[in-house]
């Protein structure tokens, strides 16, 4: 499958911490997507992009904190994250970028 | 690592080192996990970093280091091994050039080891320290010239004209194009006639004035001068003079001594010879310094390093070329080309060299904290102001330090030389010190 350039609005970037390591060793990978994508628009533009199979993807949305300025309240704004499980003998190294 | 020789002759070594990527590898890693506690990431507590992504983001730059660090080891280790003792910085260069990450490395170094000196028998050493008694003429010569400094001024009878070296006070007001100027006037100004302070052509007129008189000197102002919008114009500088004094000499009585803070002349006398003596001693110790390493020049050869003869050399040349050429300051010169004069006294100069600092070395010569600070000091009292700045400038320049180290140190070494050899003290005259200083300054 070829990458088209949906693909690229879909995953925004890579998402590296603790908890995403830990994600890795059981073979997912994590990313912050478009906030308005889906788990199989996200699997397609994963599978497009890096060309591996996906097993599964879990989606989750952190919603962005009330925050306050000049008095005025304020929101950050909420952001998607997606868990992708890749299959077997597939590997994504996140931090080498596109 | 693998260590393999090259080059074996006389004192040049060469040697090829082969570090494998292995080894390197090794290296980074314990580096990381040395740093990885203390390394804080976004997205990770604190020492929680993954070693993965260290080694991406740090791996890097940690490569270098850590082959920089290895081939120092490699390096310092064969000098403990062999003993050799490299005479400048060892030549380091990489044999492959189109390395790359993963490779194994090969270094190439080069360098000149000092040679091996012979020991000296010091007490073969036979000298002359010549000593100088301060006689009762240069004491007077001295005391008079001080007497002649302390010059006295004393009015001449009213009416009397002022002659050349007179002192004359008195009030003045120039006037360019009739008009006054700044700093052009003053009240009460002492003037010593014939001192040239003021300028050419002024005290000239003065001579023959009285007490009392007023009159014009008519002077042009010299083209170079310093304030501008004077330079080459004509002033009319109206006088009055007030007293017109003759110098007379301090006499040589307990009055002079105290006002140069002794309790009489007698006193006065014994400080003199005392400085006297001291200038002497300082001149015969220089003389007998130039002796000793005369001496000890022939006393001994040994093969010397050629890259530290020739930057001696190119040191000396250079020197005195500029030295010829004193107009030019900076370094926009061509290269000097050193003659054999100039090579023949650089090996001299290397082989003193290392000679003292291996004899140093072994007699376990060492400049005290205390000497350094003191060196460190009569150095600032050159720069009056600033004593602070510059203590604080050497403390911080070890480079600084070790130029103002190397002359104590050497001083020390002499004097231990000096201690072991045979000194046999002869007096002489003054005149035969004389003649000696200047011979030492003629083929220095």
């Amino acid at each position: 499958m070829s990458a088209k350039a949906e693909h690229y609005d879909v995953i925004r970037k890579p998402v590296i911490t603790e908890k995403a390591t830990m994600a890795s060793e059981n073979g997912a990978v994590v990313f912050e997507v478009a906030i308005d994508s889906n788990k199989p628009q996200i699997k397609e533009a994963v599978e497009a992009l890096f060309g591996v199979k996906v097993k599964a993807v879990n989606t989750t949305v952190t919603k962005g904190k009330v925050k306050r300025f000049r008095g005025q309240m304020g929101k950050r704004k909420d952001v998607k994250k997606a868990y992708v499980t890749l299959e077997e003998g597939n590997t994504i190294d996140v931090s080498t970028g596109l | 690592m693998q260590v393999t020789e090259t080059l074996n002759e006389g004192l040049k070594r060469a040697y090829e080192l082969m570090v494998t990527a292995q080894e390197l590898d090794d290296k980074v890693n314990e580096k990381l996990l040395e740093a990885q506690p203390e390394i804080e990431m976004k997205g990770f507590r604190k020492g929680k970093v993954p070693m993965a992504l260290l080694k991406k983001q740090f791996g890097q730059r940690l490569l270098g280091e850590a082959m920089q660090e290895t081939i120092d080891a490699a390096m310092n280790s064969h000098f403990e091994e062999s003993g050799d003792r490299p005479a400048m910085q060892p030549e380091v260069k990489m044999t492959n050039e189109d390395w790359k990450e993963g490779d194994d490395v090969n270094v190439e170094m080069s360098y000149e080891r000092l040679p091996d000196i012979p020991e000296v028998d010091l007490a073969s050493i036979s000298l002359e320290r010549m000593v100088v008694k301060a006689d009762d003429a240069s004491v007077d010569e001295a005391l008079t010239s001080l007497a002649e400094n302390a010059k006295d001024f004393k009015a001449r009878e009213e009416g009397a004209a002022a002659e050349d070296g007179d002192q004359v006070v008195f009030d003045f007001v120039g006037k360019v194009d009739g008009e006054a100027f700044d700093g052009g006037s003053a009240e009460d100004y002492p003037l010593v006639l014939g001192s040239g302070q003021f300028i050419p052509g002024f005290e000239e007129q003065l001579v023959g004035a009285k007490a009392g008189e007023e009159k014009d000197v008519t002077v042009t102002f010299p083209e170079e001068y310093q304030a501008e919008h004077l330079a080459g114009k004509e002033a009319v500088f109206t006088c009055t003079v007030k007293e017109v004094k003759q110098p007379v000499a301090a006499e040589l009585d307990d009055e002079l001594a105290k006002k140069f803070g002794s309790e009489d002349l007698e006193s006065l006398k014994g400080q003199i010879r005392e400085r006297l003596e001291a200038e002497y001693a300082g001149a015969a110790r220089a003389v007998l310094k130039r002796g000793l390493l005369d001496k000890l020049d022939e006393l001994v050869s040994f093969d010397l390093p050629p890259s530290l003869v020739d930057a001696e050399a190119k040191q000396i040349a250079h020197q005195l070329w500029h030295d010829e050429h004193p107009e030019v300051h900076d370094h926009n010169h061509e290269g000097i080309e050193p003659t054999e004069e100039h090579t023949k006294l650089a090996e001299r100069r290397v082989r003193l060299g290392l000679l003292l600092a291996e004899l140093g070395q072994k007699a376990e010569v060492e400049v005290t904290d205390a000497e350094m600070t003191q060196a460190i000091m009569n150095q600032a009292r050159q720069y009056p102001g600033q004593e602070r700045q510059f203590f604080e400038f050497v403390q911080q320049n070890a480079q600084m330090q070790q130029q103002l180290r190397a002359p104590i140190f050497e001083d020390k070494v002499i004097d231990y030389v000096c201690e072991l050899a045979k000194v046999e003290e002869k007096e002489v005259s003054k005149d035969e010190l004389e003649k000696a200083v200047e011979a030492l300054d003629d083929d220095a």
